[in-house]
């Protein structure tokens, strides 16, 4: 019994040796491009690790960025990661993360967490977001006031017909709360921040649907004739009609594009944040840099964003 | 089935048969859906997968390219969940099966194995999040990302390793001791390897839950896009799971046949870990002695 013991044992680590030197084997020869952690900041031989966290609607532009910049920087290695601008704002109060890319501005309330454990959030605007109101296809109504998004989404309106529309129930889609662009539309849209009309106090109504992703809120709102959603102009694809949203009531409705946001008459756009610890410094300088450059901004333009003016 | 048709009158047989169809049809119930399934994987993302997907970095925030990182990064986890719950879990499966007694603390440490098997994935990401990545100061890495799945797996490890050992004859016990064995050459010689087709299971249904956590990774260290692999355990990740989640539902613009390709892979090395394990099982049945 002892032999055969000795026998199966040994023939279990010679597989758990094998799995590892498997591992490592699968390591070597295929490209392994981040480095140690460095700070020159001079552009040749850049070398290090760059951690950016936060906000899905970001990941988009990050991640082309983060290509761009390692094909001309190969000794740098970057890591772009989601969930959440909530989740980036915490990473960056923790130390988890070099860069925290977020939709929405900081709190105040995070800045003195933030402060509290000795990180001074630096915030550089690195592209803005045109949030763009979207309908099917099918729906006639083609303009809506800031204050009837307002009443659409506390549910004080709650059919097409109210706005000059089909007689249906009008469905209701938000994102939920991890995500930067539900709370940037609760304060510019829902609260009204801003405008004569504006109350602090309102917010979601009881019969709004949160949904986890911008993407599920394209593809519902084009396959069903009585949603609206809101979503950057990055996500909006074919199958959606955009609205034009006017200011108040007697302002003149405006499309979302690049233009409108430039000049400032499309009334919700909002700006996208990288923080760190500090100004940059090191990698994150050089990458930010980067973004800034007229080079960077012309991909922002390509994923749907709107560049720096 | 070993009636003869002969023997039963023609009523009971027909409801015999229609028994036995009906339960066919439960079990069809079950199967089929997990066919259809992995058929629709199967034929939506074929069409997919090349040598190009399989072994290059993304590109264009996951558009196009391969997932390469991602294959790795999961293999990695799952080996690292294995590693670090294997050992402790098989340990306190052997303490509780062998040495523990038969008191109210046994019991109590019983219902707390069984309850943490009930915890929700997110909830260890959390766990991991505030213990490994700040408390023990980890970072966003492959290690608390393997720790993090590691304690989530334990609960199976030491379920399964239990079962397993308590499945074994007392006989197998008696005969070792009357040779004037000591308690732990017993358990070692004798108990440990006869255990071990179940002892395997355990690991292997670790790491399969491992290689399909998202919630908890994407807390503790997965990262979206990172061409590099990572060097060491204090670097971040990709993975499978978390890649599909996010082209999926945040990447527009990303063809349905690469979603649905990474969806055939991360299953394609679930079933082949699964088929590998079920391999080592009947060959460690088929050296059991009796």
């Amino acid at each position: 019994m002892t032999g055969v013991g000795k026998k199966k044992g040994s023939r279990l680590a010679l597989a758990a040796a094998s799995l590892v030197v498997m591992g490592t084997l699968l390591c070597s020869p295929v490209g392994c491009g981040g480095g140690e952690t460095g700070t020159t900041p001079t552009q040749p031989g850049l070398s290090g690790s760059l951690k950016i966290i936060g906000s899905n609607t970001l990941l988009p532009i990050s991640t082309m960025w983060a290509e761009e910049f390692m094909k001309e920087n190969p000794q740098v290695g970057i890591a772009v990661s989601g969930p959440g601008s909530g989740v980036g704002i915490a990473a960056l109060i923790n130390g988890t993360a070099d860069i925290c890319q977020a939709s929405r501005p900081i709190t105040p309330k995070e800045i003195d967490q933030a402060k509290e454990r000795g990180r001074n959030p630096y915030e550089t605007i690195i592209a803005y977001d045109a949030l763009s109101i979207v309908v099917h296809p099918s729906n006639p109504v083609g303009e809506l006031s800031i204050e009837q998004l307002s009443a659409i989404y506390t549910n004080q309106i709650t059919n097409w017909k109210e706005l000059g529309g089909n007689d249906a129930p009008i469905v209701v889609l938000s994102r939920d709360t991890n995500s930067g662009t539900h709370v940037f539309f609760k304060e510019r849209v829902v609260q009204m921040s801003g405008l004569p009309t504006q109350d602090k106090s309102l917010e979601y109504g009881p019969d709004v649907l949160f949904l986890p992703s911008t993407e599920e809120g394209v593809v519902e709102v084009s396959h069903n004739p009585n949603a609206i959603f809101y979503s950057g102009l990055g996500y909006v694809t074919e199958g959606v009609k955009l609205l034009a949203i006017k200011k108040t009531a007697d302002s003149p409705a405006v499309l979302p594009s690049i233009a409108t946001v430039h000049d400032g008459s499309y009334p919700v756009s909002r700006p996208l944040f990288y923080y760190t610890d500090g100004e940059p410094t090191g990698i994150a300088k050089a990458f930010i840099d980067f973004a800034l450059s007229a080079r960077g901004q012309k991909m922002v333009e390509e994923v749907g964003y709107v560049p720096l003016p | 089935m070993g009636l003869v048709a002969g023997s039963l009158p023609p009523s009971r047989l027909l409801w015999q048969r229609v028994g036995f169809a009906f339960l066919l049809l439960c079990t069809l119930l079950i199967v089929v859906p997990i066919i259809a399934l992995l058929m629709k994987i199967i034929i939506s993302g074929a069409p997919a997968i090349s040598w190009e997907f399989l072994s290059q970095p993304p590109s264009q925030a996951g558009k196009a390219g391969g997932i390469f990182p991602a294959i790795v990064g999961t293999l990695y986890l799952m080996v690292g969940t294995v590693v670090f719950s294997l050992p402790v879990g098989v340990l306190a499966a052997v303490y509780l099966a062998e040495y523990a007694g038969q008191n109210w603390v046994t019991r109590l440490i019983n219902l707390a194995i069984v309850n943490l098997a009930g915890v929700p994935s997110i909830v260890y990401g959390l766990f991991g999040l505030g213990v490994f990545v700040l408390t023990f100061g980890f970072g966003m890495s492959l290690l608390a990302a393997s720790l993090t799945l590691a304690c989530q797996a334990l609960a199976v490890v030491i379920t399964a390793s239990r079962e397993a050992l308590l499945a074994v004859p007392q006989e197998y016990r008696e005969a070792s001791l009357a040779l004037a064995a000591t308690k732990w050459q017993t358990v070692r010689h004798a108990v440990l390897p006869q255990a071990l087709p179940g002892i395997v299971t355990g690991a292997v249904l670790a790491m399969s839950r491992a290689a399909g956590e998202t919630a908890p990774i994407l807390v503790v260290g997965a990262a979206f896009f990172l061409p590099a692999l990572p060097h060491s355990p204090f670097d971040q990740f990709m993975a499978l799971p978390y890649h599909l989640y996010t082209v999926a539902a945040h990447i527009p613009g990303v063809p349905k046949q690469t979603m649905w390709g990474v969806a055939l892979v991360l299953v394609a090395v679930v079933l082949s870990f699964n088929s590998v394990a079920i391999l080592l099982r009947w060959r460690a049945r088929r050296r059991k002695i009796g």
